[in-house]
């Protein structure tokens, strides 16, 4: 039994690591979006702040790529969920020796690199628009256009699948019932078929509307004048980071927790709800005492859904009277006199230095080499910067280690760096 | 009208039967097929000015192709030893990926589909929150874990293990954890779906025969999830040596990826032929190296994407 625990330990620690890789990033990449510095970074903690959100509202691009996105992504979900369903239908009904063919057709696209789809479709459509004579400008070549092309091409594969699982639970008879009960096929398509599908509809929807809301392969070469929230993003991220777009992805991964958990709990309810009808006596459903389960009761997701919604309100509630400007002027401050200390130690070491230096130019002429740092190439290395470090490492013996080298001395990021260590606790 | 196409009308009726056929079409020819054709096409063109295309000088050519391998012509060197460099690097890299990848995500598909519980739903909504956020977000996020301040360093640092902040961008690490982190979960959900249909007795009964663990997974699951790791690793394997957001934010400043250099032939060249060519090796050389690897490990086209 000793070994069956060990592996059941194993399994959790395992698991335990996983889930921190998964979504480690995740949460340090939005407790970012909470820290003063310029520089988007966890550690050292300096101040909370809630600038970097206000920050983001005022960043007219990234609310214009919002715009474009939506625009895309609409006209992404209604090309590519109907070409899915044609597709999915298709598939069911196409001569059987060119199935395999055929499905390899429309499968391939999830597998083509988005580069490729990206580059075919600038190409195909450039084309098409020189052989019509129109002008550069027309609609063949507008951004949104060839987006919304492109990405349906692989997008549609993905809702092509979805709706092929629950097609396959379809039953064909209904149709035929509905035709021999006088339905046109227009008919029978809206009113028994489409019905049926909608789950489906729906899910590939919201899948579709995902995949092209963080798409970037394909649309970085097709986007034109249309830049979405992702080209701009990756320009931004390409080209100097900020926190903002820490506090971008933090709305996002709460949109996204919260979408999440409360799909959870919907689904968790139904089936709460279905287990306590088939619990319930006939008496207490025809009478109407039939008790509901309470929303909350045994839901998991439904707490958790809770909790997240009293912890966003929280933050906002604190965000709307809280000021850091105390905060951020002591750790300046703090950084100053931090500054102003380094420049003393780097002062005096260097004072030192030339007294040993002198002491040894006097006593060269002596055959002891009894200097402890094994400088032994001379006169000539001590001025390299790496010399200096290394000796001043072994001259001042610091507690804190300060090896990051003369010349980063005086670079912001290595000064706040090692301020956390010392400083951190304000 | 033919026969099979008349049946379908009368199947589906007229007005809804030519709207799916439309749409079919449009997608398969107009979408998929004739692009990549044009695509093709385009990539044996000189790079043209516009007026000049369809003129005497737009013939087709080998260039495009021939620049890959030997650089521009009359270059100091007999191959174009950057660009094919930078290919070889991309292809194996994503093979590595794949292969770690695999290697991740292997015992958590088979502990989710062969556990029952609660916390297996926790665990589903945990592995796909991550693939809702945006890719470069996620990118974005590696990039504050590694970069040189970063969480990673400063808790290294901290611990003592290193004396100085490691370069883990210039090293590529930040780019592997990157590619593989993006593509988990299009690794975890086909073996997983597959190990779920395995009937636990067959486990069982391999344990009561006496098999030990590494045995039962050699022996009856590994052979049962075939189909869902070759397309797990396919997956992951193409869609990482297509990557472009990846190598973009988290790859040093002196390695390429070979997207990256067809994203510069078109966006900083504008040589769009010379793009095309490359984007057409990716594509060619991925899809053999897949069929190859198929072929090596016997696994039919048609498990894949089921």
């Amino acid at each position: 039994m000793k070994n069956l625990s060990l592996m059941r330990l194993s399994i959790w620690a395992y698991l335990a690591i996983f889930f921190a890789y998964l979504l480690g990033p995740l949460v340090i990449m939005s407790i970012t979006a909470f820290n003063s510095p310029e520089f988007p970074r966890a550690t050292p903690w300096e101040c909370l702040t809630f600038e970097w959100f206000s920050a983001l509202f005022q960043d007219e691009r990234i609310l214009n790529g919002i715009k474009n996105s939506i625009l895309v992504g609409f006209g992404t979900v209604v090309l590519s969920v109907a070409m899915g369903l044609a597709g999915a239908l298709m598939l069911t009904q196409i001569w059987p020796k060119l199935r395999a063919t055929y499905y390899t057709i429309i499968i391939a696209p999830i597998l083509v690199p988005g580069v490729v789809i990206g580059i075919s479709t600038l190409v195909f459509w450039d084309r098409i628009n020189r052989m019509l004579g129109l002008e550069a400008d027309s609609f063949l070549s507008n951004g949104l256009f060839l987006t919304v092309i492109g990405q349906s091409t692989f997008i549609a594969s993905y809702c092509m699948l979805v709706l092929v699982a629950r097609l396959q639970r379809y039953d064909m008879a209904l149709t035929e019932a509905a035709l021999d009960l006088g339905a046109t096929h227009a008919q029978a398509f809206r009113k028994v078929l489409l019905p049926f599908m909608k789950p489906a509809i729906a899910s590939a929807a919201v899948l579709a509307f995902l995949a092209s809301f963080e798409n970037y392969n394909t649309t970085t070469f097709t986007f034109g004048e249309y830049p979405t929230l992702t080209i701009e993003l990756a320009q931004k991220v390409r080209y100097g980071i900020t926190p903002a777009i820490s506090a971008l992805a933090f709305i996002i991964v709460l949109l996204t927790v919260f979408a999440a958990l409360f799909n959870e709990a919907n689904i968790r309810r139904k089936e709460l709800v279905a287990l306590a009808r088939k619990e319930a006596t006939v008496e207490e459903l025809s009478t109407g005492k039939f008790k509901m389960p309470g929303f909350l009761s045994s839901n998991w997701a439904a707490v958790g859904l809770v909790i997240v919604a009293c912890a966003t309100v929280v933050v906002v509630g604190t965000a709307t009277v809280y000021s850091p400007q105390q905060c951020i002027a002591d750790v300046q401050e703090q950084k100053r006199l931090e500054t102003e200390l380094r420049i003393q130690e780097l002062q005096r070491q260097r004072e030192l230095r030339r007294q040993q230096q002198e002491a040894e130019q006097g006593s060269s002429a002596a055959p002891a080499q009894s200097k402890p740092a094994g400088n032994d190439s001379g006169f000539g290395n001590v001025f390299a910067p790496s010399t200096l470090s290394g000796d001043a490492e072994e001259d001042a013996g610091k507690p804190e280690g300060n090896n990051s080298g003369f010349g980063g001395a005086f670079a912001p990021n290595t000064l706040s760096g090692e301020e956390g260590s010392e400083g951190s606790g304000n | 009208m033919p026969r099979f196409l008349k049946e379908f009308f009368d199947r589906n009726g007229l007005g809804i039967g030519s709207l799916m056929l439309g749409l079919v079409l449009f997608w398969t020819i107009g979408l998929i097929i004739l692009p990549q054709l044009s695509m093709l096409d385009f990539s044996f063109r000189p790079n043209l000015p516009p007026p000049e295309i369809g003129g005497p000088k737009d013939v087709y050519t080998m260039e495009n192709y021939r620049y890959l391998v030997f650089g521009p012509e009359g270059g100091s060197q007999s191959y174009n030893a950057v660009d094919l460099k930078v290919f070889y690097r991309t292809l194996i890299a994503a093979i590595f990926v794949t292969i770690f990848n695999l290697i991740l995500c292997y015992p958590i598909a088979y502990y989710l589909a062969q556990t029952k519980g609660n916390h297996i739903r926790i665990f589903a909504l945990m592995l796909i929150i991550p693939y809702w956020i945006n890719e470069i977000l996620r990118a974005f996020a590696l990039r504050i874990i590694f970069g040189e301040t970063g969480v990673l360093n400063n808790l290294l640092v901290a611990a003592g293990i290193f004396d100085t902040p490691f370069d883990f961008v210039r090293n590529d690490i930040a780019l592997y954890a990157g590619l593989g982190y993006a593509y988990i979960l299009l690794m975890i959900f086909p073996i997983y779906n597959v190990i779920e249909s395995l009937d636990r007795n067959q486990i069982e009964a391999a344990r009561d025969m006496g098999a030990s663990w590494p045995m039962i997974h050699r022996r009856v699951v590994i052979p049962y999830a075939k189909p869902g790791i070759s397309s797990g690793c396919t997956m992951v394997f193409m869609l990482s040596a297509g990557a472009l957001a990846a190598p973009q934010i988290l790859g040093g400043p002196s390695s390429l990826w070979f997207t990256q250099l067809i994203y510069q032939q078109f966006n900083d060249n504008s040589d769009w032929p010379q793009g095309a060519a490359y984007a057409v090796v990716l594509l060619v050389t991925c899809i053999l190296l897949v069929l190859a690897l198929m072929r090596v490990f016997k696994v039919n086209m048609g498990d894949i994407g089921k």
